[in-house]
């Protein structure tokens, strides 16, 4: 019994790697609406890079300064404010505004793309799918959404805070640089981007493949 | 539940004379058997009786039709019979397994190994090329891929479809669609193949071709066809035409007795 059950599975499983191209290959047939999506995670997440990352260079160009930098910020009064942690408490507001922002988009467009294809589903199911390989078809469609979103992103927020912080303050920008809290950075951001486009594909992910083939193939849209 | 078991099996290697044994068992036995089987929807809160008590069986290798007006059931009922829908009272069994009873891997194994459906409206998967259409459900049912390559082309080939392998659905015609769904239905070898309104969508010359392509299915390879329909072309290939209305079965009428129908389009289609 627990044999045929095994036999049973093995004879109802689509292999990862083929998985993985279908996944890519209907982001590829639907390119203009998936460049929608990887663009509303690329702005959300440069900014959200972009906040953190000069933020972390200010900081760290305020404590290697040298006298007459410092005297010059102390002047512009910069110092002062960074003191009260007054722009990092409003930059973080930004960014957390950004990413619900964001986060909403993402659920919209996977939502949009699960709908569409309603009948698709149900044939998939009619041929035999499990609803985790359609979970799975959809989860690794946003995971590839999210890491190519997630990359230019956090790219394009470190190039701009870089080059604001070295045309503020000249070199110091460079030789302050402080590489691993940026690497943290980094790796907070992926982590942020990530699980956003999951989170967002998931619940839609998971209502398709949940619906009865019948459903799913007498729906209209 | 056994029996359910007991059909993975044999799909795999067997010793050759119990093969035989339970290949005549098998042809004797009745591949659908549906008891008392109703099914109630409810519509704005109002209940609607899909199917009111049917009672109906089907033979391996038989080619049946289920008709009536839209509205008395015969996709209700069709549905149920492809382990699409459970019924709420009633049995349905598919080689004698109770389709209620099964979980979902094997309800999913079921659809991909042991069924083929056909629709009115193709249900190709538009982002794939013909052949990927056809190699997907042996993809789900764990066939290697080049195996499954060799042979979609051969079922492309069976179908006519040999030189367009490569296209996508929306670059075939309606008739060519329905081969590519006809050769994706036989994919995995099924025992059953159920076409709901498989002509629906298709002009009389089409049509009378796919009905061809399922007729032979049935003399040549001891499938058995099942079709929700309305056209009277695919009554005359029948063995056994199932009227219902109303959620009940009003008549079935066997093949000697379609004759006079069955003659005339046979011989329109024979000159």
């Amino acid at each position: 019994m627990a044999q045929d059950k095994k036999i049973i599975r093995r004879q109802i499983q689509l292999s990862f790697w083929k998985s993985v191209g279908m996944a890519w290959q209907s982001i590829r047939v639907r390119l203009f609406r998936s460049i929608l999506v990887v663009s509303g995670i690329v702005l959300a997440l440069a900014f959200l890079t972009y906040v953190l990352s000069s933020d972390a260079l200010f900081r760290a160009i305020a404590l290697g300064a040298s006298p007459e930098l410092k005297a010059e910020l102390e002047r512009q009064g910069v110092l002062t404010n960074f003191a009260a942690n007054d722009a990092t408490i409003q930059s973080r507001w930004m960014a957390g505004l950004a990413l619900m922002i964001s986060f909403v988009g993402i659920l919209n467009a996977m939502l949009m793309s699960v709908t569409e294809r309603f009948q698709e589903i149900g044939t998939m199911k009619c041929l035999g799918a499990l609803d985790s390989l359609i979970v799975r078809l959809f989860l690794l469609e946003s995971v590839f959404i999210g890491a190519v979103g997630t990359t230019f992103g956090v790219l394009i927020g470190l190039i701009l805070a870089t080059v604001e912080a070295w045309a503020n303050y000249g070199s110091a920008a460079w030789w302050t640089m402080p590489w691993i809290k940026i690497l943290q950075i980094i790796g907070f951001c992926y982590l942020i981007g990530v699980v956003l486009t999951v989170g967002g594909a998931s619940y839609p992910a998971w209502r398709a493949a949940r619906m009865q083939p019948v459903v799913a193939l007498r729906s209209e849209i | 539940m056994s029996e359910s078991d007991v059909e993975p099996k044999a799909q795999g290697p067997e010793p050759e004379a119990n093969n035989a044994e339970l290949q005549d068992a098998l042809q004797s036995t009745e591949v659908v058997r549906a008891v008392g089987v109703t099914r109630t929807y409810h519509l704005g809160g109002q209940p609607v009786h899909a199917l009111g008590g049917v009672d109906f069986s089907v033979r391996r290798g038989e080619y049946v039709s289920i008709m009536g007006p839209s509205g008395s059931g015969k996709s209700t009922l069709f549905n149920m019979i492809g382990g699409l829908d459970k019924p709420n009272t009633g049995q349905v069994f598919i080689d004698e397994v109770d389709i209620a009873a099964l979980d979902t891997f094997e309800l999913a194994w079921l659809r991909c190994h042991k069924i083929g459906y056909i629709f009115q409206t193709f249900n190709l998967i538009p982002v794939q090329s013909a052949l990927e259409n056809v190699m997907l459900p042996m993809l789900f049912g764990g066939m290697p891929e080049t195996d499954a390559r060799d042979k979609a082309v051969e079922l492309l080939t069976r179908v006519g479809l040999k030189d367009r392998l490569l296209n996508k659905p929306a670059q075939l015609s309606g008739g060519q669609q329905q081969r590519v769904a006809v050769a994706r239905a036989l994919a995995n070898d099924p025992a059953i193949v159920l076409a709901d309104e498989p002509t629906g969508n298709l002009d009389l010359k089409t049509g009378e071709e796919i009905i061809h392509i399922l007729e032979s299915l049935v003399r040549d390879d001891n499938v058995t066809v099942i079709s929700a329909t309305h056209d009277h072309k695919m009554l005359a290939a029948s063995d056994r035409v199932v009227y219902l209305t109303d959620g009940k079965i009003v008549d079935i009428k066997h093949r000697d007795e379609l004759k006079i129908t069955a003659g005339t389009i046979r011989g329109g289609r024979e000159e």
